[in-house]
């Protein structure tokens, strides 16, 4: 593989590693399987970059080959949902403060997301991401319509984990 | 507010400080050895058809000369023969072209399919083997008895002692219950392989699939 490549590669995936960080906040609840995951994605992304034609943008590229990497590829037995490791798993906030209402809520919020499935945390994601229903159902392989009802179905579920 | 509302918009607010890795950093880590179960079921794959392979060649190996060269040279052994060979070429190659069919910029529910058929290849070409061990003992018990002299006088002796039916039943269920204990075996090493291996996966590509009925 060419230098110049691997260079833009590098450099681009450099520019774009929160998208990488952010799935790997999703699908992991401790810090070791965190940086697992990362490295996977990393050397995922690496091997299709030779085929990545630039006719879509690097970070939407991106999104694909991690949330695959995420769903399909990463062997999980490093990352069984422990509570107790994801509450000692909290990255640090910038300056931009929270009322401490907020900040307990959304907490609270993150730590329900955790207990979804995979492909559950995928539609979350891309939806927080703001991609629309269009993109979701191309990245994950479904119709737009059953998108929009899985979708539906999370927010209800997320519901019930928050208020039992 | 809704409660996914709330989470975007702290989500797009990136108030998270992430670690940040250097170019060198992400350089080494994209020329690190990767985890994948693809690289997995690559390998287990390869390792399963050199298993198989080994195991034929073995059965001549360790065969007992003279009987076993007479079993080579007789016709349905070379027509078997000929069958195992072209039938693990052409599994060779299926596996191979559906290994390279996989690729991480497909949809999942795509890229799932195809590391499943990959696995199904093989799967297909296990099947065939066990049908095939099953084919070959019974064919190769079959042959002794009528060309192997030690064989030949014991069916003699069960002739004269009028006994020829629980001959014949002992042998048969000998045979099964060598086949049985092996193919269970066999079986049970698959599933905790295979088991462990695409749990998730399993689980993730019929959660997909059912958002499609």
């Amino acid at each position: 593989m060419n230098k110049e490549l691997e260079h833009s590669f590098v450099e681009q995936l450099q520019k774009h590693q929160n998208i990488v960080h952010k799935v790997c906040r999703l699908y992991t609840n401790n810090q070791d399987a965190h940086n697992d995951l990362f490295q996977e994605i990393t050397i995922q992304l690496w091997r299709a970059y030779p085929k990545f034609r630039g006719d879509s943008k690097f970070s939407t590229w991106m999104y694909r080959v991690g949330l695959n990497t995420a769903i399909t590829l990463y062997r999980k037995t490093k990352r069984r949902i422990q509570t107790d490791d994801f509450d000692a798993y909290q990255f640090k906030i910038k300056a931009e403060e929270y009322d401490s209402t907020e900040e307990e809520q959304l907490k609270l919020l993150y730590k329900a997301v955790h207990q979804l499935n995979d492909i559950e945390k995928a539609l979350v994601f891309l939806y927080l991401e703001d991609k629309d229903y269009r993109e979701i159902s191309e990245t994950l392989g479904i119709t737009e319509v059953n998108a929009r009802v899985k979708m539906n179905r999370v927010k209800k579920k997320l519901k019930a984990i928050l208020n039992p | 507010m809704d409660e996914l509302e709330l989470l975007k918009k702290d989500w797009q607010r990136d108030a998270v400080e992430y670690p940040e890795l250097s170019y060198d950093e992400i350089y080494k880590m994209s020329h690190s050895k990767s985890s994948s179960i693809v690289k997995w079921i690559f390998y287990i794959g390869l390792i399963e058809f050199a298993f198989w392979f080994v195991i034929s060649l073995g059965l001549k190996a360790f065969g007992y000369g003279e009987e076993i060269k007479k079993l080579e040279s007789s016709t349905i052994f070379v027509i078997l023969a000929v069958i195992s060979y072209a039938v693990l070429l052409y599994f060779l190659y299926k596996f191979y072209m559906n290994y390279r069919n996989i690729s991480t910029t497909d949809s999942a529910r795509r890229l799932m399919k195809n590391i499943l058929k990959t696995r199904k290849t093989v799967k297909a070409y296990v099947i065939f083997n066990l049908v095939f061990l099953v084919i070959a003992t019974f064919y190769g018990v079959y042959f002794s008895l009528q060309n192997d002299e030690a064989s030949k006088s014991m069916v003699d002796a069960a002739a004269a002692n009028g006994e020829m039916f629980k001959f014949y039943a002992g042998i048969i269920l000998v045979t099964l219950l060598l086949l049985v204990i092996t193919i269970g075996f066999l079986l049970l090493f698959y599933w905790l392989i295979y088991g462990l291996l695409l749990k998730q996966l399993n689980q993730n590509y019929r959660e997909l699939k059912k958002l499609e009925i």
